[in-house]
C-alpha cells in the first residue's frame, strides 16, 4: 500500500454571509482511505463535502486533490466523483445509461462503455440489470447504482454524502460492510459525510469529528472512543457518565484524582485533550462498569447505590444507579448473557471500575 | 367535563365508522343550482356547433335542416384563410418565446434565492389580473411612440405579456419536485453546464414544456382584446372573426369556424393536461 497524501486540505473556511460554515479545516487523507466526517446536522460536514466536491468555493485556505489545488477547478474537471444523500439516479435513463452517463464525456468506444459499465454493475452486484428502468429500483438499488454511476469513473477520490440515511436499518448495516469490502478491494479513498457514530465506527480507517464547523478531533475509531479529546466529543460518540474529579496529584503519565462517588484511582494522562483547568472531568463508558449485588473483588473504584432504573435492550441490559452526592444517575450497561434482568429498581448494588477504564476529559466545558 | 368519560371516546369512534358510507343526497336545490350553473356556462357553447349545421342564416329555433356547407365555404375564404395563418404564426412564436422565458424564469424561481424574487414573480403573474383592454391601449401607445408599426410582431409582443404567466406557473410545478442533485451529479460526472442543461433538465422538465407550449398556443389564439389594437392590418382569427359578425350572412360560416376552434381547443388543453400530469408524475 502506498502512503501518498491524495487530500491536503489546510485552514480552510466558508462562509455563508455572517454565519462561519466551516474554520480552519485542515486535514490530509492517504491514498485508500476510508474517512468519515462525523458530525450532528448544521455542523459543516457536507458543506466541507461539498467543498471537496467543487460545488463550494472555498473562502480562505487551500484544497489540493492529488498533489493539484483546486482553487479554480469546476466539480466536472475534478478527479472525484459523489455518491448524492438522495442518489440522484437520472429518472428518464435505464440503469445502464445511468451508469454510463459520465463515460459520453471520456469518448470510449460502444464496446469499452459497455464493457466498463457491466463491470461496475457487477461490482456493485447488479450484474445484467442494465436495461432496468431507474423508476422501477428499490431504495438499496438505486444506491447502488449511484456506486455503480460515480466509481465506473475510476475516481481518485470518492465523496458519499449520507448514503445509507435513506435505507432501513438491516440494508443499512448490510450495505456497511459491503462498502467497506468495495472500498478495500478498489483501494480507492472515500470520504463519507454521516451523523451516524455507529457507520463511521465500522468503516472507517479514521474519523474526523466536526462540531460548529470546526474539527475537533481526527483518529481511528477506537481511538476516539477510549481517549475522546473533550466532552462534546465523547458525547457524540457512544454512551459516556461525565464526573468531576479533582486532582491530587500527577506522576508517570497518570494523574492521581478523586473522582466524584468513586474515590481516589489513577487515570491515564490523556494526550488528546485540548482543554485544561483545575477541575477534572473524568468520563466511564456504561459498558466498563461492573454492576454487581455484592462488592466485587479486583476493581479499584467502587461506588454503593441503588438501581433506579432497569431496562432490557435486547442485546444488553441498561442500568441507572443512583448514589448520594450524584447530580446524575451512573447509566450501566451489561452483555445480556442469560436473558435476565438481575437487577430491579430499587435494589441496592455495587459498581466497580478499573483505573485503565477512566478517561480523563480535560476541564468540564461551560 | 361532567360527562361520562365513555362518551368522547365514543363519538370519534362511530364517526369513523360512518364515515365510508357515502350520505344520502338530500339537497335538491343544490342540485338545481349545480345543474342550472352549468347549462348557462356551457349551452351557449353547444349552441355554437348546433347551428353550424343549420341550413339558413338565421340564427333562430326551430332550425331547419342539416347542412355541411358553411363549412365547406371556410376553405375558399381567402381572408379567413390568412387571419388563420396569422394566428398560427403568432401563437406558435408566443408559445415559443413564452415558454422559453418561463422556463428560465421558473428554474431561478424555484432554484435561487436573491433580492427581488417575490416583487418580480409578482411582476410576472400581474398580467392575470389587469383588464386587457389597458394593457391593449398602452401598448399601442407604448409601441407606436417607439415607432413600432401596428403589426403581426406587436401582436406577439403582446400575447408573450399575457401569456408569460402561465408559463411561468406551468413550468414553476415542473421544476417544483425536480430533485437539485439531478443537475449536480450530472456535473459532477464531468459533464459541462450546458450539457447538464440539455442531457437532464431538459428531458426531465419536457413534458412540462409541451403543457406549457400547449397552453400558451391557446392562449394566444382565443386572445381578442390585444390583437384587435394591436394587429394593425394583418387580423388574427378571433379579430376577422368579429368583423365578419356585422354581416348577417357570413355568421353561419363564422358558427362553422368557431366549433371547429372550440374542438381544436378542447384538445389542445386535454393535451395539455395529459403532459402536465405526466411531469407531475414522473417527478
Amino acid at each position: 500500500m502506498t502512503t501518498q497524501n491524495i487530500i491536503e486540505i489546510s485552514g480552510v473556511e466558508k462562509r455563508f454571509g455572517t454565519f462561519t460554515a466551516v474554520r480552519d479545516l485542515n486535514l490530509t487523507l492517504k491514498e485508500g482511505e476510508f474517512f468519515s466526517l462525523l458530525g450532528p446536522s448544521g455542523c459543516g460536514k457536507t458543506t466541507a463535502l461539498r467543498m471537496i466536491a467543487g460545488f463550494q468555493d472555498h473562502d480562505a485556505g487551500s484544497i489540493r486533490i492529488g498533489g493539484q489545488d483546486m482553487a479554480h477547478i469546476p466539480a466536472n474537471k475534478r478527479p472525484t466523483n459523489m455518491v448524492f444523500q438522495s442518489y440522484a439516479i437520472f429518472p428518464h435513463l435505464n440503469v445502464g445509461d445511468n451508469v454510463a452517463f459520465g463515460l459520453r464525456k471520456l469518448k470510449l468506444g460502444k464496446a469499452e462503455t459497455e464493457e466498463r459499465v457491466a463491470e461496475a454493475l457487477e461490482m456493485v452486484e447488479l450484474g445484467g440489470l442494465q436495461s432496468r428502468k431507474a423508476t422501477e429500483l428499490s431504495g438499496g438499488q438505486r444506491q447502488r447504482v449511484a456506486l455503480a454511476r460515480a466509481l465506473v469513473m475510476r475516481p481518485k477520490v470518492l465523496l458519499l454524502d449520507e448514503p445509507l440515511s435513506a435505507l432501513d436499518k438491516n440494508l443499512r448495516e448490510a450495505m456497511q460492510f459491503e462498502m467497506r469490502r468495495l472500498q478495500q478491494k478498489l483501494g480507492i479513498t472515500f470520504v463519507m459525510v454521516t451523523h451516524d457514530q455507529y457507520e463511521a465506527m465500522t468503516m472507517s480507517d479514521r474519523i474526523g469529528v466536526m462540531f460548529k464547523g470546526q474539527l475537533k478531533q481526527v483518529d481511528k475509531p477506537e481511538v476516539l472512543y477510549a481517549r475522546p479529546c473533550s466532552q462534546e466529543v465523547a458525547a457524540f460518540i457512544g454512551g459516556m457518565n461525565f464526573l468531576d474529579a479533582a486532582v491530587t496529584g500527577e506522576a508517570d503519565g497518570k494523574l492521581h484524582a478523586e473522582v466524584q462517588g468513586f474515590g481516589l484511582l489513577s487515570i491515564d494522562v490523556n494526550p488528546n485533550v485540548a482543554r485544561r483547568g483545575p477541575q477534572l472531568l473524568a468520563g466511564i463508558r456504561p459498558e466498563q462498569l461492573e454492576i454487581s449485588a455484592q462488592k466485587p473483588g479486583g476493581y479499584d473504584g467502587y461506588l454503593q447505590g441503588t438501581v433506579s432504573n432497569a431496562a432490557f435492550y435486547g442485546e444488553n441490559v441498561h442500568y441507572h444507579v443512583t448514589a448520594e452526592g450524584l447530580p446524575k444517575p451512573i447509566a450501566v450497561s451489561v452483555p445480556n448473557y442469560f436473558h435476565t434482568v438481575d437487577h430491579k429498581q430499587g435494589d441496592p448494588v455495587w459498581l466497580g471500575v478499573q483505573n485503565a477504564s477512566v478517561i480523563d476529559l480535560g476541564a468540564r466545558e461551560a | 367535563m361532567s360527562t361520562p368519560a365513555s362518551e368522547p371516546l365514543n363519538k370519534p369512534l362511530s364517526a369513523t365508522v360512518s364515515k365510508p358510507r357515502r350520505k344520502p343526497f338530500r339537497f335538491p336545490w343544490l342540485l338545481a343550482y349545480a345543474v342550472g350553473y352549468l347549462i348557462f356556462l356551457y349551452l351557449p357553447v353547444l349552441l355554437l356547433p348546433l347551428f353550424s349545421f343549420n341550413d339558413g342564416t338565421i340564427v333562430a329555433f326551430p332550425m331547419k335542416g342539416f347542412t355541411l356547407k358553411w363549412y365547406a365555404q371556410l376553405g375558399e375564404q381567402d381572408t379567413l384563410l390568412q387571419a388563420m395563418v396569422n394566428s398560427l404564426i403568432v401563437g406558435a412564436v408566443t408559445a415559443l418565446v413564452a415558454t422559453s422565458l418561463g422556463l428560465f424564469a421558473a428554474r431561478a424561481y424555484v432554484r435561487y434565492r436573491f433580492k427581488g424574487r417575490e416583487l418580480s414573480e409578482g411582476l410576472v403573474m400581474l398580467p392575470l389580473v389587469i383588464p386587457g383592454i389597458i394593457v391593449a391601449s398602452s401598448m399601442l401607445v407604448l409601441f407606436i411612440s417607439l415607432g413600432l408599426k401596428p403589426s403581426l410582431t406587436t401582436v406577439i409582443l403582446g400575447h408573450v405579456f399575457v401569456a408569460l404567466p402561465f408559463a411561468v406557473s406551468i413550468m414553476k410545478s415542473a421544476f417544483d419536485d425536480f430533485d437539485q442533485s439531478l443537475e449536480e451529479a450530472a456535473f459532477d460526472l464531468g459533464e459541462s453546464v450546458i450539457g447538464t442543461f440539455r442531457r437532464v433538465t431538459l428531458p426531465i422538465v419536457a413534458p412540462g414544456i409541451v403543457a406549457s407550449l400547449l397552453v400558451t398556443f391557446t392562449v394566444s389564439f382565443d386572445e381578442f382584446v390585444l390583437a384587435f389594437f394591436l394587429s394593425g392590418n394583418q387580423p388574427t382569427l378571433p379579430v376577422y372573426i368579429w368583423s365578419q359578425i356585422r354581416f348577417p350572412a357570413k355568421l353561419p360560416n363564422t358558427l362553422a369556424l368557431g366549433s371547429l376552434l372550440l374542438l381544436a381547443s378542447v384538445l389542445l388543453l386535454l393535451t395539455a393536461e395529459y403532459f402536465r400530469r405526466r411531469s407531475a408524475k414522473s417527478a
